[in-house]
């Protein structure tokens, strides 16, 4: 079982509830697919990891057989392909290794090879199995690298907590494809809210069961009432503001180790998750 | 004369981009032209209020599309598919919009020209008039593609504006990471200006954003947000932007005042007033007049 969480604002609380999830169970595998910016090793003793490179193909040319026909820059969409008079072509970083160029050449001069646009690691922390995938600073696109990092930690066959990326768009859409049940982590302010809801409209299109906890509970006197989509998710937990959270937060120190109420509501969202998938 | 750029980053999201921009904005009211290019959910405009004055589609990537009466069911689109769009079920080609990167390689190899690509309306552009100043924003629709040229666009946009306008400053909200929109929103300006938190994670994510910067040659200022949540993150914060030679323009120590204003939708210009005023002053020393004819 795979539960990812997510939360469209970022800075929310993501990773602070994904480590409370992993610290929360005995023997998880927890998937940092946050790969801009993976953050979830600080908070789980930032434990030695075995890397490997995440790749995707790139086109390289064969002198010889190639015309200088320009068909693969023309064929390029994503202008990843230039090529100019006698040169043969040169090929950049905005490749998506789709191999279009590939298959367009019409003296079958090109080839692909693996070119790495992040590192997967994986290292153990206490009893869990921490898989990290990081994006190559320079590299546009990071779907590749979290597509890569989800399947090396579902292929060690334990229930899985993954870090998603924030936003709502591609990289979210990537982090939850095979995620059972997703947790929204929200806060009760204007932008938490606007964020969440862009997030729980993806979400529930996708079919996605999807709950929601509460970050940062109690800033104004009284919490002001998600309406909308996110009125009609099941609300799990409401956790309030605590520097004393924060403060541990920034030196590494995960939220549940200082603070019950983290623990509370990750015991309530595997019970939820447990429920929503049988 | 083309506006100054300053693009407001942070690598890690939730450090504060939006609370920084907004009183920044207030404080250069009137000689600023503002934009918000984090595009997949954009968040300034909460603060801004904009009065919407001119609306536009925003064209995606194109997508593969099917004419089904040309398709002969050989299957040679799904195996040069690379993104799972494309697949065969009980004979038939199956398509899934939402995955397509809009590569075209399906097209190239399809014998009956059964494929073609079509654009997609991704999103909306708005101009929008503000009391701080003009205002370019965009909403992608949700669960589209992150869009680096929706960024490009937008940029183009205020810059124009400003030029017309005979604004000093552009001023863009950007996205959190180092991936296409944040290279997007960060290339060509004059400045980005880093706001972040004195934790680990706030420091390893603005290394590595410190990097992007560095790549694109864009020179990198910092802003250390909630500095005194802790001292020894602070610490090692200020180290960082030592050795790495980002100047630091201000600290912000946590006031529960601006998480108040920003619940209700306020721009935080009082608690930050300090603050904002030393981020002027330092924009000034490195981009201003002096500073230029110092460079030369």
């Amino acid at each position: 079982m795979a539960i990812a969480v997510v939360s469209g604002k970022g800075g929310a609380g993501k990773t602070s509830f994904s480590a409370s999830l992993v610290l929360s169970r005995r023997g998880v595998t927890a998937v940092d697919a946050d790969v801009e910016e993976p953050n979830l090793a600080l908070l789980l003793g930032n434990p030695p990891m075995a890397t490997m490179n995440a790749t995707i193909p790139t086109p390289q040319v064969v002198d010889d057989l190639c015309a200088r026909c320009g068909t693969c820059s023309r064929t390029c969409r994503f202008g990843a392909v230039f090529s100019f008079g006698q040169a043969p072509p040169v090929f950049n970083s905005l490749c998506h290794g789709c191999g279009a160029c590939v298959l367009a050449c019409p003296r079958g001069a090109l080839y692909q090879v693996d070119r790495p646009v992040g590192v997967i690691g994986r290292g153990v922390a206490g009893d869990a199995i921490l898989v990290e995938g990081r994006l190559l600073v320079g590299n546009p696109n990071p779907v590749p690298v979290i597509h890569r990092a989800i399947e090396v930690g579902l292929a060690e066959g334990r229930d899985a907590v993954i870090d998603s990326p924030p936003g709502a768009a591609c990289p979210m859409m990537a982090a939850v494809r095979e995620a059972d049940a997703v947790i929204l982590v929200t806060e009760p302010t204007p932008f938490g809210r606007a964020d969440a809801e862009v997030a729980a409209q993806v979400l529930v299109e996708l079919g996605k069961p999807t709950a929601l906890v509460v970050n940062r509970s109690g800033i104004l006197e009284e919490d002001p009432p998600l309406g909308g989509i996110l009125g009609t998710l099941p609300e799990l937990a409401r956790i309030s503001f605590s520097r004393r959270v924060a403060e541990g937060y920034a030196v590494g120190v995960p939220p549940s180790a200082v603070n019950p109420s983290w623990a509370m509501a990750a015991e309530s969202a595997w019970r939820w998750v447990m429920e929503v998938t049988g | 004369m083309n506006p100054l750029e300053i693009a407001v980053v942070s690598g890690k999201g939730g450090t504060g981009k939006t609370t920084v921009s907004s009183a920044l904005a207030a404080a250069l009211k009137g000689d600023c032209v503002l934009c918000d290019a984090d595009v997949n959910v954009p968040d300034l405009w909460i603060l801004l209020r904009p009065r919407i004055l001119e609306r536009e589609d925003f064209m995606g990537q194109e997508k593969a599309e099917m004419r089904r009466h040309l398709c002969e069911g050989c299957g040679r689109c799904a195996a040069a598919c690379r993104f799972d769009a494309i697949w065969l079920e009980d004979g038939e080609v199956r398509l899934d919009r939402r995955r397509c990167e809009g590569c075209g390689a399906c097209a190239v190899v399809c014998p009956t020209g059964a494929i073609s690509l079509s654009p997609s309306i991704q999103g909306d552009v708005f101009r929008s008039e503000t009391d701080l100043g003009p205002f370019w924003h965009a909403r992608l629709h949700p669960g589209g593609e992150n869009s680096g040229r929706l960024v490009q666009l937008l940029r183009d946009r205020a810059r124009k504006t400003g030029r017309e306008l005979g604004k000093r400053w552009v001023l863009v909200d950007g996205p959190p990471g180092v991936a296409c929109p944040a290279a997007s929103a960060i290339t060509g300006c004059q400045l980005a200006l880093a706001v972040t938190e004195p934790s680990r994670s706030g420091l390893h994510d603005l290394r590595r954003l410190g990097e992007l910067a560095s790549r694109l040659r864009v020179p990198m200022a910092v802003v250390l947000n909630r500095s005194d949540l802790s001292e020894e993150g602070a610490q090692a914060v200020r180290r960082a932007c030592d050795e790495m030679g980002w100047p630091l323009l201000a600290e912000i120590p946590f006031d529960q005042e601006i998480a108040r204003d920003l619940a209700m939708a306020r721009i935080p210009s009082a608690p930050l007033a300090k603050a904002i005023q030393a981020i002027k002053e330092g924009m000034e020393d490195l981009l201003g007049e002096d500073a230029v004819e110092e460079g030369e």
